[in-house]
């Protein structure tokens, strides 16, 4: 019976030989949080992110850290759940002892986890979520700092640039609005319709459908019954691809134009001929057209071997790639990796920071966590399986700063 | 077009579908009172290995549509003889009474894990081995492919209703059914056909996952929702009734599109569960199940 | 043995006491406190699955509809938690009431379905009605605050710990009381339960809403513990996760929620930190390397047992290796542990310990109080209901019963003359069974009726019928078979307490003076029928005879003026025939008159004072056992053929 004991000994051995060896040689990693849904339904998004922010991480370790000290990711698979976003966020602070977190995909879990890093006083970048509402949950006076920051563009944003297009550059009349159920979806439908009304206009039909439904009949005719032009969407690829095959079903077509998800592989895949044309602001579009976006996109391709040498979802990937940019530089500048150092860091970066989305510079500040802003986004448009800029003057003059 | 017709027949195919699947559950607890609670794990595994042969995402295509079919067939009964074997089996033969409930779900949550991991988790496209083009019936829109879903759908169940009638292996099936003990006594082997149940029930839903993959999705996700509207659809339905699947499918499906036009979208899947409610209150057994009578 | 347990118990609140001290850390307080919240959630569930042995999808909509409560009266209303969370209670037993109404007359998968639809309608309706619940946005609170002082996450942490040591002594109060008994006999046998006076529609209508105000209890607090709540978080995948821990850690305990709960709180974390979970390999690598030690030891020569857990082992090890990352596989783990509970732990893990323990506990460690003084006198008590002089005790008239185009009944009268021992023979399908349930209201006679002790019975439920002092055996056992041999006499003796959910709760003095009574009582019925040995055994462990006479004793319970019993000699052997006809006899002595089928004819025509004979379905012949013994008519029924001369 002697064989089973090495069996599970050297093991054990081995793991806490390593770790202590480890602990001895180099100095003490930097730990960052990364959360983000890794799995389910919108993990398409949480893994590009989390491949856009490991490679930042890469370049960063590569070329020496920050303050002379490697960045260790500490990935954490929030499941898109509110509850798990919770554990996740407290499991970083209190026992991974993380210094900052990047991520975040959807509104929910974001809303739900952010207060304890703002208890903490740990500063968060999100990357990838929109709703509105996520950067101003902490704001004085209730709360003296923020430490809240983004890099994605909002909702109001989105929705501003949606109604731009829809109402004065196309000349819609009559819009129809259909968002999904979601805390995503529902947040987007309201900034979509204030938007609207800024323009004195009223959508001509407001639906709701369900993650996962297979059949966009009911929704579509009462959109068409209303006599839509052009058709508005909040929602996620597979479901955005049902509206586009439901309305060829019923013989009836109308421009499609909603945010910035109508880039996602899993709507064009899926959708086929059906998605060309549909129009949605875009932070970044894969296409070379800067030296820094040639080098992202390359090294992307690299690393990762997507499909048909598309990243699945380009935005997620470079704005969390940005996101781990800007937080290294704030770590080297506030040079410690205490908390409220990295938010006045944040809030006050010295030197510019090159990205892929944007030249960074001070994208923050102690009332405005927003680092993009409504004239750094531009509009996408699907064309025979890839998002092309929408507008050849775009194309040209790719960089808008803040 | 006219709006109803076109409710009506969307409502229709929708409800097919579901009864494609509902119908597995039936098969299996007709023999052995026992539900696969990874009914709609068993069509997404049907659909990614209809996509893998027929489709571009491993290596492939291999075959046209109509072949592929035979070959995800005979995966579907494997995969049902796999779920008999490592989840029913075990909890049959322990009596207990909660073991296959757990067991059929943690298969399920087992086979969406590893087809995440080999498929990815994006939904991805079924190429339709049909035109894609609407083509018009009664003044309503319908896409060839729904109309194969009805089509197949319904000559499956034919199928097997004449195999259960017409050879005796479906006549030992129908015994077990009517009687396990009686039937074990009459030296029909009950567990054989306990696993030939659970084959036919995974054949059917790997069936109805290349059916209806081209008009839905194909992704690691795409049956959990679809098992759960099925297994509405069975229960209303009657779980012992083949009929009662296509008249609750039906049913349910009509419910879901026209509430959603004429109600409001948002609450489009409840009027579809009310009635359900409604129908167990008044016939607890389903629309078309049998009502046992109370032996003491 | 209750020093033993004090301490225990003492040590138990110092560490809950101490704990937050003691591990400092926000983050495993929140943990504890989440697994606090879902095992409260996790009693009330145990209620349904665990003791009327349904399976229930509706309680993450339960939970939801609690956390909204609260949610809702805190942030419209401005309700203190203290206020919130008492309401949630009242607000979700409520909702499990109109639950309970469509979930009455379905069972099994059928039920799962209704409460699968009540569950998802229910988040529909959260996620939908946006005046109430502010919609898939969701609703953000502030802190708990206690007169001023804010509740940190260490402070909540008390308020949860009480209110669950709490609810566990409650919910432990309610079932080890007759409503914890009566819950359970909804699982063992229905049929017999309503028999017994135990109304199958009350119980379950209580069971659910007890079940529902527990899960809106876990809402409230989960809500003041997240602090933000949203529809999603309320869907289907909750549901199972709630079903699947209560199944792991062990149903019908109290601990088995609690471990169950820790496991679904905690697994997640473990599977997502490779380095945690490669220890647990190790673990488990090391419990079967036990296990197989053991096995070779006990020179046991059959391998096949081992081949599953060495392999599923070896793999874990594997994996633990082989895998960089677990995010992407955690999810099949936990599948394959879930399979590994359904095969190895199928009572839970609690369950399997406590058989474990069992093996070696003393046997005199018994579950019954000590009853020394039970003697036959504690047998008979007054009739609860006057028996009327005048008449027949039981007249059945004109009963016809129809199933479709089957006459099983056909305009059969049937009077039993108070005191007497009525027989009821003829051949197997004459309608003898279906008459006993006619009698006791399980079916519902087509035509003619059915007059008890001066009133007519016929169109009561059966828990009514049994409540006005008719008692029954069944020819197909149907006992209680994981409640023990007293437990099955003390559902009998059910209506003897006028004890209601509060007295309970409290341990009033009229409940405990009840139990004491009902405990004697049922102690002296089973040394009556010759049990006394077997008090403490499940009843589906006694041998055949020995169940025949429990299903006696508990209908003895019911204190009944008229005792129908169905075959009670079938498969017994002839000295216990004996013991049964000796029993039988001094039944009636104690005057309560008997109906009596059976096949038996020597116990039949031996102790009958009147014997009816039924033949498809109608009555041919009435009298005398030995005038009916020797009518043509009978002899043909029995023999088949023409009359023999």
């Amino acid at each position: 019976m002697h064989f089973a004991i090495p069996k599970w000994a050297a093991p054990v051995l081995g793991v806490s030989l390593v770790t202590l060896a480890l602990g001895a040689m180099a100095a003490e990693p930097i730990k960052v949080g990364l959360s983000g849904p890794f799995t389910g339904g919108s993990s398409p998004m949480g893994l590009s992110m989390r491949d856009g922010v490991r490679l930042a991480t890469d370049e960063i370790n590569k070329a020496g850290g920050v303050l002379g000290r490697k960045i260790q990711l500490i990935e954490r698979d929030d499941e898109a759940k509110n509850e798990r976003g919770v554990q996740v966020a407290q499991e970083l602070i209190n026992r991974e002892k993380v210094v900052a977190d990047v991520g975040f995909i959807n509104t929910g879990v974001a809303l739900a986890a952010q207060r304890f890093y703002e208890e903490a006083k740990i500063p968060v970048i999100n990357n990838v979520a929109t709703g509105s509402l996520i950067t101003k949950q902490f704001l004085p006076p209730d709360y003296k700092d923020n430490y809240i920051f983004r890099t994605s563009a909002n909702d109001g944003i989105q929705s501003h640039m949606i109604v731009e297009e829809a109402i004065t550059k196309r000349h819609f009349k009559k819009v129809a609005i259909l968002a999904d159920s979601t805390n995503y979806g529902q947040l987007g439908r309201e900034d979509l319709e204030k938007a609207l009304a800024a323009k004195g206009i009223k959508p001509v039909a407001v639906e709701k459908f369900n993650i996962k439904d297979t059949d966009m009949t009911a929704q579509l005719l009462r959109a068409k019954e209303a006599g839509a032009q052009a058709i508005l969407t909040y929602g996620i690829g597979p479901e955005l691809a049902q509206i586009a095959n439901g309305m060829a079903k019923l013989g009836w077509k109308v421009p499609m134009i909603g945010s910035w998800t109508l880039s996602m592989a899993n709507f064009i895949d899926n959708a086929g001929a059906n998605s060309n044309g549909a129009r949605m602001p875009q932070t970044f579009i894969q296409e070379p057209n800067t030296p820094k976006r040639k080098a992202f996109i390359d090294a992307y391709l690299k690393a990762y071997h997507p499909a048909n040498g598309r990243i699945p979802s380009p935005v997620s990937a470079a704005q969390g790639y940005d996101s781990m940019y800007l937080l290294a530089a704030a770590i080297k500048q506030a040079g410690s990796t205490n908390g409220p150092a990295i938010r006045a860091a944040l809030e006050n970066l010295k030197q510019p920071v090159d990205g892929v989305v944007t030249n960074y510079n001070k994208p923050y500040s102690h009332d405005n966590h927003e680092a993009i802003t409504a004239n750094i986004p531009v509009m996408g448009e699907v064309k025979d399986g890839h998002v092309v800029y929408a507008y050849e003057e775009d194309r040209k003059n790719p960089f808008h700063t803040k | 077009m006219d709006i109803l017709m076109q409710l009506l027949m969307s409502g229709i195919a929708l409800g097919m579908i579901y009864a494609v699947i509902a119908f597995g559950y039936q098969s299996t607890f007709a023999t052995s009172g026992t539900l696969n609670f990874g009914q709609g794990e068993a069509l997404m595994l049907g659909a990614m290995v209809g996509l893998s042969i027929n489709g571009d995402v491993l290596g492939g295509p291999y075959t046209n549509y109509w072949l592929m079919i035979p070959l995800v067939l005979l995966f579907g009964a494997l995969q049902g003889v796999v779920v008999e074997f490592i989840a029913v089996r075990p909890a049959i033969k322990s009596k207990s009474e909660f073991g296959w409930i757990m067991s059929t779900i943690a298969l399920g949550i087992i086979f969406r894990n590893v087809a995440e991991n080999i498929w990815g988790r994006d939904d991805m496209p079924f190429p339709s081995p049909l035109p894609t083009a609407p083509i018009h019936i009664l003044d309503a829109n319908v896409l060839p492919m729904e109309l194969m879903v009805v089509v197949g759908a319904l000559l499956m169940m034919l199928l097997v209703e004449l195999f259960n009638r017409r050879s005796i292996y479906g006549k030992a099936v129908v015994a077990t059914s009517s009687d396990r003990d009686a039937a074990g006594l009459m030296g029909i082997n009950t567990g054989l056909v306990i696993t030939f149940s659970y084959a036919l029930s995974s054949m059917s839903a790997a069936f109805a996952g290349v059916l209806i993959a081209p008009i839905t999705l194909t992704g690691a996700s795409m049956g959990a929702v679809l098992g759960l509207k099925a297994f509405a659809v069975a229960i209303i339905g009657g779980l012992t009734s083949g009929l009662g699947v296509i008249v609750g499918g039906i049913l349910l499906g009509i419910a879901e599109t026209t509430t959603g036009f004429y109600l409001s979208t948002g609450y489009k899947d409840v009027p579809g569960l009310v009635l359900l409610l409604l129908v167990l209150a008044i016939k607890p057994s389903g629309l078309f199940g049998k009502t046992t009578i109370k032996k003491v | 043995m209750k020093a033993v347990r004090i301490l225990g118990l003492l040590a138990i609140f110092v560490l809950l006491a101490i704990l937050p001290r003691w591990i400092d850390n926000e983050y495993y307080v929140h943990q504890v406190v989440l697994i606090a919240i879902y095992a409260v959630l996790l009693f009330g569930l145990d209620i349904v699955v665990g003791y009327t042995g349904e399976v229930s999808l509706a309680h993450a909509g339960l939970f939801g509809i609690g956390a909204y409560a609260a949610g809702i009266l805190n942030w419209k209303m401005g309700w203190p938690f203290y206020l919130a969370i008492p309401s949630s209670i009242f607000v979700t037993a409520a909702f499990g009431l109109l639950l309970a109404l469509p979930a009455l007359r379905v069972t099994g998968p059928y039920l799962a379905m209704v409460t699968l639809a009540f569950g998802t309608i229910a988040e529909i309706l959260i996620n939908e009605m946006d005046f109430l619940t502010n919609g898939p946005l969701g609703i953000t609170i502030k802190k708990p605050a206690l007169f001023g002082f804010i509740l940190e996450e260490q402070h909540y942490y008390y308020v949860v710990v009480i209110v669950f040591l709490v609810a566990m002594l409650l919910v432990n109060r309610i079932l080890k009381s007759h409503l914890g008994r009566a819950f359970e006999a909804l699982r063992g046998s229905p049929v017999a339960a309503d028999c017994m006076g135990v109304s199958v529609y009350r119980y379950k209508v209580f069971a659910f809403a007890i079940s529902a105000g527990l899960a809106g209890l876990a809402g409230g607090m989960f809500t003041f513990n997240e602090l933000y709540i949203a529809p999603n978080t309320f869907n289907f995948e909750l549901t199972v996760l709630f079903l699947l821990a209560l199944i792991m850690g062990g149903r019908k305990t109290r601990l088995g929620p609690v471990l169950g709960a820790a496991i679904v709180v905690l697994l997640p974390n473990v599977l997502n930190d490779i380095e945690l979970f490669r220890y647990l390999a190790h673990i488990i690598a090391v419990g079967v390397a036990l296990f197989v030690i053991r096995h070779v030891i006990s020179g046991k020569r059959t391998f096949k047992p081992l081949v599953i857990p060495v392999v599923g082992a070896a793999a874990l090890e594997w994996s633990a290796h082989k895998l960089q990352e677990m995010t992407d596989w955690r999810i099949t783990i936990f599948g394959f542990l879930i399979l590994f509970v359904v095969y190895y732990l199928q009572e839970g893990i609690i369950g399997w310990i406590r058989n474990v323990i069992g093996h070696y506990r003393p046997q005199w460690v018994g579950r019954a109080l000590a009853i020394d003084k039970a003697g036959e006198g504690q047998v008979w008590a007054a009739p609860d209901h006057a028996v009327k002089k005048d008449g027949a005790l039981l007249e059945a008239r004109q009963i016809l019963m129809q199933f479709g185009g089957l006459k099983a009944l056909n305009q059969v009268d049937l009077a039993v003359t108070r005191g007497s021992i009525h027989g009821l023979i003829g051949p197997n399908g004459s309608g003898k069974s279906t008459m006993m349930n006619v009698l006791t209201g399980i079916y519902t006679p087509t035509e003619g009726s059915v007059v008890f002790n001066g009133s007519t019975i016929s169109g009561d439920t059966p828990s009514a019928i049994a409540l006005q002092g008719m008692a029954r055996t069944f020819q197909n056992l149907q006992l209680f078979g994981e409640m023990t041999a007293l437990e099955n006499v003390l559902v009998g003796l059910h209506h003897t307490y006028k004890s209601n959910l509060a007295d309970v709760m409290l341990n009033t003095p009229r409940y405990r003076r009840e139990e004491a009574a009902a405990r004697m009582r049922a102690a002296s019925i089973l040394r009556f029928v010759g049990l006394e040995a077997f008090m403490n055994e499940e009843a589906r462990n006694l041998p055949y005879g020995r169940q025949r006479l429990l299903e006696i004793g508990r209908a003895l319970g019911l204190n009944p003026a008229l005792l129908l019993l169905d075959e009670p000699a079938a498969g017994l052997t002839s000295p216990e025939i004996k013991d049964l006809i000796e029993i039988i006899r001094k039944i009636r002595e104690h005057g309560i008159t008997v109906i009596l089928i059976e096949h038996h004819m020597d116990v039949v025509m031996g102790i009958s004072d009147v014997v009816s004979v039924l033949d498809f379905g109608q009555k041919i012949s009435e009298g005398k056992p030995a005038a009916v013994q020797s009518d043509p008519k009978v002899i043909e029924a029995y023999l088949g053929g023409q009359a023999s001369t």
